[in-house]
């Protein structure tokens, strides 16, 4: 497992040079006073997941081999709706919660993954500080697999 | 008990998106015809702000033809698209 990006000014120099390049390639600039139009107001509130007659690339129709990584999340939210956590409509609803850049800049599986750790954050199943010490536990277990 | 039965034509209502929808924006305002009922269930504008037990409704597989849909179709003109509704989606058509 690589290190942490933060770890030197360089790879957090490479770090931020990542982040910048989830930000759209155009984009509005808004002014301040920050007005916008009653156009952009309803493409603001287009939501992200329908994507119908937008253009997109060539689809990719090779057959996905599910790695541990997605089953296991494909897991962790059934047995999460099994509990009466959520429902999959409110995962979806939240995988739109996480914007454009994440929505579209994320695998699949990672949406569902970033929606139920917020989700597990949101309802306090899980605190800040226990999701961070499980993270850093898993870290060190596969440094010293690695 | 359900307001549309199959072979109605019915006119998809046009209402904002409030950061989720199963309605999508392609279908907003276009006429098609219902091809199949489908059992009452809680409706996702419900189940998608952890309403689990919410409003139910009656749901509508809707066909459209598919240069109804879009303008610029380039399909031939028999090409139809089905798609699902929650009751409250849907309009007789004028």
């Amino acid at each position: 497992m690589a290190t942490r990006a933060t770890s030197s000014s360089s790879t957090y120099a490479a770090l931020m040079e990542c982040v910048r390049s989830h930000a759209p390639a155009s984009h509005a600039v808004a002014n301040l006073p920050l007005t916008i139009s009653q156009t952009r107001a309803e493409a603001l509130l287009h939501v992200v997941h329908d994507v119908g007659g937008q253009p997109d690339g060539p689809i990719d129709k090779t057959l996905h081999k599910p790695a541990h990584w997605e089953k296991s999340t494909h897991c962790t939210a059934e047995c999460l709706a099994w509990r009466g956590h959520w429902v999959s409509e409110e995962r979806r609803r939240r995988e739109n919660d996480l914007g454009e850049t994440l929505y579209f800049g994320t695998p699949y599986y990672a949406r569902w993954l970033l929606a139920a750790t917020k989700m597990l954050l949101d309802k306090g199943l899980v605190t800040p500080d226990e999701l961070l010490a499980k993270m850093e536990e898993i870290r060190a277990r596969e440094e010293i697999a690695a | 008990m359900s307001r549309f039965k199959i072979g109605d034509r019915v006119t998809v209502r046009d209402i904002p998106p409030l950061f989720h929808t199963r309605t999508q924006g392609y279908t907003r305002g276009r006429t098609g015809t219902v091809v199949a009922l489908r059992p009452e269930w809680v409706i996702p504008e419900d189940e998608a702000w952890g309403r689990y037990e919410g409003r139910r409704e009656p749901f509508y597989i809707v066909r459209f033809n598919q240069r109804d849909l879009w303008p610029d179709y380039g399909g031939a003109a028999l090409d139809t698209l089905e798609t699902e509704f929650s009751e409250r989606w849907l309009e007789p058509a004028s």
